[in-house]
């Protein structure tokens, strides 16, 4: 497909008390314009995501007015956790066909500082995750949805809570490197297995942080793009894979969308896993990590567990994944969140990821992962 | 803060209907004769709208759980920890419950339960599982 990533971009991220989700959204938008050495004139597509912290009615809109653009292509795109890989495609889309030559996709919000934790945890208990009849009745956390994969997991594949642990300490290990990160104190399996048990088998550390935060990229054509500040991304390869709306009608929760969507985007983009030089997988929770690597190809089904033993994903690992320290230790506001693991496949591919740099990347994937695993679209990403 | 009530919709009003009156019901679809849940309108096997509702055994075994230690709002604070489970039932399609009546510690995958229809206070009534004597 004609269309390449030219820019890249976030706000201040973590805690950022004081700014709401069109002052965010406007930070992340004027970085990735800026990096592309563009401005908002030069865009004619817009798309985004859903919020939570604010009863938008038509977010795009929201968006659109905010910027004071007049787009010929918007819309706001819903495909949950997975939104923050599908935009590019959609973005991609647009630009393929002529529909507009320049897409600014721009998400984030407050989810941290709007309201308390506690609020917080509520308001993504009552999201509607959860069945509102057969399931919230009985009083899951989202976390706990994931928790009866990860319990499953375990009992169909022996997988067990170090190995959980595993991914936790990987991912922070990255985002020790990452100056943007929420979370940068090294752990260790002890520390995770020893944090506090919110729904078993999860620990907090096996769960994705709430984070204020906003992340946007510019996609274009690959020939402007050649022509603008820095090297261009291009998409390679994209694919979608769907399950189920809620956990609870899924008939075999360890095996998700991620098969479909992983096979799609490696044949399209004539590559295998194999190829592969950093994996961005979305890393809600620790078990989320393991099943993606099993299903998008990266090992055996049921060997996910032990694939990631021995700092294999982590910095320096055979297989670094989610480079950026993800939504376990870096940023989490939101459907916004798999926007930055698209972020840091660009950065890498670029070689501007600093100290946490894959030498010689030359092949990333970024994978997002929406509702209780329900939902995923695989992007493959590389130079040029 | 009171729990979460279902509200019954028309397509699951006969579920609810039958766990009101103490009667654990499954959907069956009339054209390929399968079960299926949480209940539509029309069978997610052969796309059939001659659903009927009839009761079912209320046997099962434990899929998985997660045991709660950390409510997700004031409502459920005072059960903690609890057993939430997906139960798979005899008849097939999968059930999301709690488990009741044994110490989180001993419940298990594989676990064979039976389900309960527990009265609550506020009045509506909701299915749960308990273990069973193999």
């Amino acid at each position: 497909m004609n269309a390449a990533i030219a820019g890249v971009g976030e706000s201040a991220l973590g805690s950022v008390p004081g700014m709401g989700p069109l002052q965010l959204q406007r930070a992340a938008a004027e970085a990735a314009l800026a990096d592309a050495g563009l401005t908002l004139g030069d865009v004619d597509g817009l798309l985004t995501t859903p919020i939570r912290v604010a009863p938008w009615a038509m977010p795009v809109g929201m968006v659109a007015q905010e910027l004071g653009l007049r787009p010929g292509y918007l819309a706001t795109l819903d495909v949950a956790g997975a939104s923050g890989t599908a935009m590019v495609h959609h973005a991609a889309m647009a630009v393929a066909t002529g529909q507009a030559q320049t897409v600014l996709c721009v998400a984030g919000q407050n989810q941290l500082s709007h309201a308390s934790r506690g609020a917080a945890v509520q308001q993504m208990a009552d999201a509607g995750w959860a069945h509102p009849q057969f399931e919230a009745p009985y009083g899951p956390l989202v976390p706990t949805l994931y928790a009866l994969l990860a319990q499953r997991h375990m009992h169909e594949y022996g997988t067990t809570a170090e190995q959980l642990a595993e991914v936790a300490v990987a991912i922070r290990g990255h985002a020790a490197l990452n100056p943007l990160a929420q979370k940068r104190g090294p752990i260790g399996v002890a520390d995770v297995l020893a944090s506090r048990m919110i729904t078993s088998p999860l620990h907090v550390l096996d769960c994705a942080l709430v984070s204020d935060g906003a992340a946007a990229y510019v996609v274009t054509t690959r020939e402007r793009a050649r022509d603008l500040k820095k090297p261009p991304v291009r998409l390679l390869g994209q694919g979608y894979g769907f399950t189920h709306a809620y956990i609870g009608e899924h008939d075999q929760i360890t095996t998700t969308g991620a098969v479909q969507s992983g096979r799609e985007a490696f044949r399209s983009a004539g590559v295998g896993p194999q190829e592969i030089d950093v994996a961005e997988l979305y890393d809600c929770f620790t078990i989320t990590v393991i099943v993606e690597l099993e299903d998008l190809g990266f090992c055996a089904k049921g060997e996910g567990g032990r694939f990631v033993e021995g700092g294999r994903i982590g910095p320096r690992g055979a297989l670094p994944v989610t480079t950026h320290g993800g939504l376990l230790s870096a940023v989490h506001p939101g459907l916004a969140g798999g926007m930055f693991h698209v972020i840091e496949a660009v950065r890498q591919l670029r070689a501007e990821a600093g100290e946490r740099q894959v030498a010689g990347a030359e092949l990333a994937l970024a994978h997002g992962n929406g509702g209780i695993i329900g939902i995923h679209c695989t992007l493959v990403l590389g130079k040029g | 803060m009171s729990r979460p009530a279902p509200l019954p919709d028309l397509v699951t009003a006969p579920y609810w209907q039958h766990v009101n009156e103490g009667v654990f019901a499954l959907p069956r679809c009339e054209a390929c004769g399968r079960h299926h849940f949480y209940p539509r309108g029309n069978c997610p096997h052969c796309g059939s709208p001659r659903i009927v509702w009839a009761p079912a055994s209320g046997r099962g075994e434990v899929y998985s759980f997660s045991v709660v230690y950390r409510a997700p709002g004031p409502a459920f604070k005072d059960e903690v920890p609890y057993v939430v489970a997906i139960v798979k039932t005899q008849e097939g399609p999968h059930l999301f419950a709690r488990i009741r009546g044994v110490s989180p510690d001993e419940v298990h995958v594989g676990m064979q339960v039976q389900v309960l229809i527990e009265k609550r206070a506020e009045g509506a009534a909701l299915p749960v599982f308990v273990p069973r004597a193999a």
